[in-house]
């Protein structure tokens, strides 16, 4: 095991796929490997060994994915770091029509293995251009893997499997959880997709929580512990393919569901995984089931306006205790 | 006559582009007799581009099509059979008749995927150039119309290829010369200017001179292998009077070979296109007037391929719908 932060998780899982298969490149190198908490000499080094595949692209989304997509479907495997996700919105028709579709409208024949990498999230400050939560935009997109990892040690294995991945992948760091310290096995590894993981087992209600809201959760269920509450949070990591399994299976054992997403709760992912659990496990609920996420309302740059409608801890426990005593 | 063309390739070509031709008549006498919902965008007056200038390309380069792709695939060589068997949504089309008319593709023939998205074929050329320059053979061929310089992703491409001096060679099919259906917007007064702008070399050609196309194809893609540049060719046309979005009609009439050796026979409501612009008669008389082809020649050249797309013909109506239960398979590997 190796204690490392989220983003030095990231780089060594793109380290090793340098390293072992030549038709990786990155676009939008610079600001993904700098600046990330590796030693000044370790940066060099990356530049370096990999510099032929370190591009660092004009500021032209459109074609960034454009020409992923087309440098996919002839034999590489792109990873794009778009920096923050609103950037990648400038891609949208590039990455839904032609990189979503290319599969499938080639009936197979054609594959586009590659990464879309971005920041998302609440980041502090970052008002309403530079907060967003998209991923139930992707999801609503056939034909991309999404990607939502909470730990270094997620972070590190699922790049892996992205990059690996024959499908192109959507991959969602937010930007709070960069400079997390967690354990990490040692070397190159892989984790699978749709499988989701319990971050903290319980008894009395399923948090399914995605991204950072794996950390809030955690915090709440501290608080909670000491009023003899026990939370069982389950992470998806992985939105698409999603592991409904285990979700269902977590809410046959406490009866009670909340889902935790820092997105707009509007057809977002908690609002999918509550329909999966009332089609699939609804005979299970005790209660009714409850999504803690934000409303419909552009992010505000204030903190107390941006405060009030993020979704953390606090929340979570407040809205625990009011489905215990309902 | 340019001196790169033997007799036998000038005949080949004309063969290429007579069955570009009945490919599309074929198409438009398949939706008139209702197989297929009869939506296209046909290649008919395009033959003298996108024959000559994909009939020189290798196994290794990679072209990237548009809604207009019927013509660049048989130029390409694809198979007659399966790419009409594809726009009738068959199980034996390019794409199991999941693509269709607007996204027919053939990886083995170097298609990456066709996109009918004005602006979709020029961004994605980019990427196959830089996978090319990566794996150090073959080059890219970016096909679009004079549209696509109306959307911002062209000056992007355009711009990333000649920043990072990627092999692409964009081709660019101008059918707006004139008439009514008018598709470029752009303030600049010629397309050139903008590729020009961004120092990439430009040329302009008659896209209805077949061997014009050819010589200015052979000389761009010669230097764009050998320095790893963008070269941008403007291919002028005339609009075939039939190109009426959505549901072409076949104005202009079934292509009369004879037409070649007799111009007194030209009549109808569209006879200046016929006698002035249609590209396969005017390679047709051109290579008769050399002595390169004779009449009985070409009456055999197009028995040909009239045998070559009536079997095509048949194996599309053969080929059965595919199979509900498979509506799903196909979207991840």
């Amino acid at each position: 095991m190796a204690r490392k932060t989220f983003a030095t998780g990231m780089l060594d899982a793109l380290g090793h796929s340098l390293q072992q298969d030549p038709s990786v490149a990155v676009f939008g190198a610079w600001s993904f490997i700098v600046g990330r908490g590796l030693p000044a000499e370790q940066e060099e080094a990356f530049f370096e060994k990999y510099g032929d595949r370190l591009i660092d692209p004009p500021t032209s989304e459109s074609v960034i994915a454009a020409m992923a997509t087309g440098a996919a479907v002839c034999g590489m495997r792109p990873f794009v770091n778009f920096g923050t996700s609103s950037f990648a919105f400038e891609a949208w028709n590039q990455i839904i029509n032609e990189t979503g579709n290319a599969r499938f409208m080639s009936n197979g024949q054609l594959k586009a293995p590659l990464v879309f990498h971005m920041y998302c999230g609440i980041r502090g400050g970052g008002a309403a251009q530079h907060s967003q939560s998209p991923q139930s935009m992707f999801a609503n997109a056939p034909g991309l893997e999404l990607v939502m990892p909470s730990t270094p040690a997620d972070a590190q294995g699922l790049l892996r499997t992205a990059i690996k991945s024959d499908n192109p992948t959507i991959f969602l760091t937010h930007t709070k959880l960069l400079q997390w310290m967690g354990d990490t096995p040692d070397g190159d590894f892989a984790t699978p997709f749709g499988k989701a993981d319990v971050k903290r087992a319980g008894r009395d209600i399923t948090v399914v929580a995605t991204s950072l809201m794996v950390r809030e959760a955690l915090t709440a269920a501290e608080t909670l512990a000491k009023e003899g509450i026990e939370i069982e949070i389950v992470d998806p990591r992985t939105i698409v393919p999603l592991d409904t399994a285990a979700i269902c299976a977590s809410v046959e054992k406490t009866g009670r569901l909340l889902v935790a997403e820092e997105a707009v709760a509007t057809c977002s992912i908690a609002s999918e995984i509550i329909t999966i659990v009332a089609e699939h496990a609804l005979h299970a609920l005790k209660a009714p089931p409850v999504r803690v996420a934000r409303p419909s309302a552009p992010l505000a740059y204030a903190p107390t306006l941006e405060k009030v409608v993020t979704p953390d801890a606090e929340k979570i426990v407040a809205a625990v205790r009011r489905m215990l005593t309902k | 006559m340019t001196a790169s063309l033997t007799s036998g390739e000038r005949l080949a070509l004309l063969e290429r582009m007579l069955l570009m031709r009945r490919f599309e008549e074929e198409v438009i006498s398949a939706a008139a007799a209702h197989k297929y919902i009869g939506r296209n965008h046909l290649y008919i007056g395009h033959e003298a581009v996108g024959g000559p200038a994909l009939i020189q390309l290798g196994a290794r380069d990679v072209t990237h099509s548009t809604h207009r792709n019927h013509g660049h695939m048989i130029a390409r060589g694809v198979d007659p059979g399966k790419a009409l068997a594809e726009i009738m949504g068959r199980v034996g089309g390019l794409c199991g008749g999941r693509g269709g008319t607007w996204h027919m593709t053939d990886p083995t023939k170097g298609f990456g995927s066709t996109s009918a998205m004005v602006g979709g074929s020029i961004g994605m050329s980019v990427g196959a150039g830089f996978a090319r320059k990566q794996q150090g053979e073959g080059v890219s061929v970016a096909l679009f119309g004079d549209g696509v310089l109306d959307e911002g992703i062209s000056y992007e491409a355009l711009n990333y290829c000649s920043k990072f001096s990627l092999p692409v060679l964009f081709l660019c099919e101008n059918n707006s010369q004139e008439g009514a259906h008018i598709t470029s917007m752009l303030a600049a007064k010629r397309l050139t200017d903008v590729p020009a702008s961004l120092d990439i070399e430009t040329h302009v050609v008659d896209g209805s001179d077949a061997e014009a196309v050819h010589e200015t194809v052979r000389q761009a893609l010669a230097k764009i292998r050998a320095d790893s540049c963008p070269i941008f060719i403007e291919t002028q046309l005339a609009r075939w009077p039939g190109s009426h979005q959505m549901r072409p009609e076949h104005t202009t009439g079934v292509t009369d070979v004879t037409l070649a050796w007799d111009e007194t026979r030209i009549a109808g409501e569209h006879d200046d296109w016929v006698r002035s612009h249609d590209p396969i008669r005017k390679y047709a008389a051109k290579l008769l007037s050399s002595g390169a082809a004779t009449k009985d020649g070409l009456l055999a050249i197009d028995a040909r391929v009239k045998e070559q797309m009536a079997a095509a013909r048949a194996y599309a109506e053969a080929s059965p719908f595919p199979p509900a239960q498979t509506a799903l398979e196909n979207v991840f590997a």
